[in-house]
């Protein structure tokens, strides 16, 4: 890991935050929640305005010529150094593993790539690995079951962070699902191309959620938990969707996305960002 | 006895056959029951085996340097087979194959056929052709021989049957062999022997698939749990082993590796009931065996698969242990894949097998979860693959125009920020308005899939770099 020695843990750590197109539009509060996570624990945080999406879903469906446009746009979004943060492990696995194949043969670039792929890492995993994170000072409560995105733990090889953090939040009661690595069924365009498939995958998974009998289901990656949540807001099951960065946070409520209160998160003017913890 | 029709390709339909699939209530049961045990027996047995990971390694290495020197080794194969007495044909293509087995089996005399499991003679439609030529050929393997009596196809590489309830093989068992009812499977599997006993005394040849072909002595190596494949290959006159040409491992003494990764990953046996090694005909001396061996080395785009970015797909043992860890396939089952092989090994391998055109739905028949890399024993790249083949298929203008135009107008959106802001500003408000900040429970296509039975999230208000804008009052 390039960047973790020789730095006064004092001094502010420089993160560009890659929000992710998908948070942006639809789940803004998992990208402020992320931002204040990271301040929490003295990083500097910088949200670079140009990023847009990092091109996978254009790359996962075989469309490379489009997938390139965008991983090309995203490369130039980014600066030289310093850590890249993103609420999702899927994004970051794009970055990480994906780029490297988009430009096999651009040389160039893909010097580029691989420099930005060392940099680039989920939440969790930056607190954890990086940061060395043991308490996320969270007053969040609750009864808290995880599942792991599928790109999170096979593709970053990342299982353990999620946990130590939900186990170290005083008032969360964290509870293993069945089968938590077992896809969610979303898989982003292939929700698109077999909805029924990818809609039996999800009724699974929310079988197994409903089975721990938690309050809320978390996860690293907001697209599985759209998948999850958007079948639990249509049955109407007693156990909301939040994302990692919400809980770490200490946010209740579950993702906007799918609630009545979506539009009441109202963003707060520079200087009274509140700290759960302190720094 | 009913002939199987022959094995229909129908890979491109599998939106269709997966929605069958769905609503097949009795698949659905038997899915639920037989990919969980098989998954958790293989999960079992891997944890009881802490030289797992350093096996899997050695095999794959083993299996690397095969695919680098396979003229070599099949070469070798060949000479030591025939130095045994084994007579040895390699064909090029499935019509090929089919003559060459329907021309073994008129050359021998042979009207009655035992056959042990084979998913390479799947792919040559192995059966048709020997009835073609006057030939019957029985399935021994029990699964096969239901699903021939149901004359349908394999629907798993190792349980064939894996799609059938024992009510359904009680029904079969009564309608074609006019066996009594029973929904005891001790007693379906007695019905069964009794009747292929009859068979193996009386067929004139035994036909075999084979797990491994050894280099350097010759042998066909056989495993299996039901004994068939001994029997088949040791009590008829003559013996022919159907395999593709990348089965052939360098030396006898890399068996051991495999054996220990072909069965912990098929069914989470630490061996298989049987292995069976086939070495040429019978001696003079020997007490029992074939007068005649054949061995009939498939091709059949193998070798330009080796010549390819999917030359590592031909390590693959044909364990099924990606079948069993694939969501997809607990899902649908593997007929929905429309050709022999189904799951994650189906949905890289049909394609490379009869040409993208025809299959080219299949690599899109993934979540990319990558479960199925996780448990492969020969570590084959398989979601990596199915990625490449998107690719692919967009290259060679396999791609349906509405997703290339959508995938254009998404890149487009994408290169500018401000273009987004503006779309997600115009979501957002139309979003608000319509569904009050609730679940939205209908979209037109593309998305009606999706809202089908899941709400779809609502777009936000104020999208997160309109909120850091205000909220850190910078523009850049």
């Amino acid at each position: 890991m390039p960047y973790t020695t020789g730095m006064d843990p004092k001094e502010p750590i420089p993160v560009s935050l890659f929000f992710t197109c998908l948070a942006d539009a639809f789940s803004p509060g998992v990208c402020t929640a992320t931002v204040e996570v990271l301040e929490r624990f003295g990083a500097a945080v910088s949200v670079p305005l140009s990023q847009t999406c990092c091109g996978q879903p254009a790359f996962n469906s075989g469309n490379r010529k489009e997938a390139r446009a965008m991983a090309r746009k995203f490369l130039l979004s980014f600066p030289d150094d310093g850590y890249i943060v993103t609420p999702s492990g899927s994004c970051a696995a794009m970055v990480k593993h994906g780029y490297p194949v988009l430009f096999r043969d651009e040389p160039r670039t893909l010097t580029r790539a691989r420099a930005v792929g060392e940099r680039i890492f989920e939440l969790s995993q930056f607190l954890v690995d990086v940061l060395g994170v043991t308490d996320p000072k969270s007053d969040f409560s609750g009864k808290v079951t995880y599942h792991d995105s599928c790109h999170l733990r096979r593709g970053l090889g990342v299982v353990s962070a999620p946990r130590k953090l939900l186990r170290a939040i005083p008032g969360v009661e964290f509870v293993e699902m069945e089968e938590s690595d077992r896809c969610c069924g979303f898989g982003g365009v292939f929700s698109l191309k077999y909805p029924r498939i990818s809609c039996k995958m999800t009724e699974r998974k929310v079988e197994r959620i409903l089975a721990t009998g938690a309050s809320y289901v978390t996860s690293g990656d907001l697209g599985c938990l759209l998948s999850i949540g958007g079948l639990i807001s249509r049955v109407g099951y007693p156990v909301k969707a939040i994302h990692l960065a919400e809980i770490l946070v200490g946010k209740t409520g579950g993702l906007s996305s799918f609630a009545a209160d979506a539009a009441s998160v109202e963003p707060r003017p520079p200087g009274t960002v509140r700290w759960a913890g302190g720094r | 006895m009913g002939g199987r029709p022959l094995m229909e390709l129908n890979a491109n339909a599998f939106g269709r056959n997966s929605r069958k699939a769905l609503l097949d209530k009795t698949l659905q049961e038997a899915l639920g029951r037989t990919t969980g045990r098989f998954q958790a027996h293989r999960d079992a047995a891997v944890a009881a085996f802490p030289e797992f990971e350093a096996t899997r390694e050695r095999a794959s290495r083993i299996k690397r340097d095969v695919l680098d020197h396979l003229d070599t080794y099949l070469a070798r194969f060949i000479e030591e087979a025939e130095k045994r007495g084994a007579v040895v044909h390699v064909a090029r293509g499935p019509g090929q194959a089919r003559e060459i087995a329907a021309r073994i089996a008129r050359d021998e005399g042979v009207t009655l056929a035992v056959k042990s499991k084979s998913m390479a003679s799947e792919e040559i439609s192995f059966n048709e052709a020997l009835q073609g030529a006057g030939v019957t050929v029985v399935e021994s393997d029990l699964g096969e021989f239901i699903i021939q009596l149901a004359g349908e196809a394999p629907s798993h590489i190792i349980a064939p049957a894996v799609h059938k309830t024992r009510e359904q093989i009680s029904r079969l068992f009564e309608r074609h062999l006019g066996e009594p009812r029973t929904d005891s499977i001790p007693e379906l599997v007695a019905m069964a022997r009794r009747h292929l006993r009859a068979k193996f005394l009386s067929a004139g040849m035994g036909v075999s698939g084979g797990n491994f072909l050894v280099a350097d002595t010759g042998s066909v190596v056989i495993v299996t749990n039901e004994g068939n494949g001994r029997m088949g290959t040791v009590l008829p006159r003559v013996h022919l082993a159907v395999v593709g040409i990348e089965k052939v491992i360098p030396r006898l003494a890399d068996l051991p590796t495999f054996l220990r990764l072909l069965p912990r990953s098929a069914s989470g046996q630490t061996i298989s009931s049987y292995v069976s090694i086939v070495t040429g005909a019978r001696r003079a001396g020997d007490p029992e065996g074939p007068e005649r061996t054949h061995i009939l080395l498939l091709d059949c785009g193998r070798s330009a698969i080796l010549e390819g970015k999917y030359r590592e797909i031909l390590k693959c043992v044909r364990c099924a242990a990606c079948l069993n860890a694939c969501p997809v396939y607990q899902s649908v089952g593997g007929h929905a894949y429309g050709w022999v092989y189904s799951g994650p090994i189906g949905a890289v391998l049909t394609p490379l097998l009869v040409g993208l055109p025809e299959a080219a739905a299949l690599p899109d028949a993934s979540t990319l979860c990558g479960a199925c890399a996780d448990v492969c024993p020969v570590k084959i790249p398989l979601p990596d693959f199915l990625l490449e083949l998107r690719s692919d298929a967009r290259e060679q203008g396999l791609k349906a125009p509405g997703e290339i135009a959508a995938m254009k107008g998404y890149a487009g959106v994408m290169k500018r920020a401000g273009l987004l802001e503006a779309i997600e500003r115009i979501a957002g408000v139309l979003g608000q308005f319509f569904t009050k900040g609730k679940g939205i429970a209908g979209l037109p296509y593309p998305f009606s899939g999706w809202t089908e039975r899941r709400d779809f999230p609502v777009p936000a208000a104020r999208p997160f770099r309109k909120r850091w804008k205000i909220q850190r009052g910078v523009t850049r």
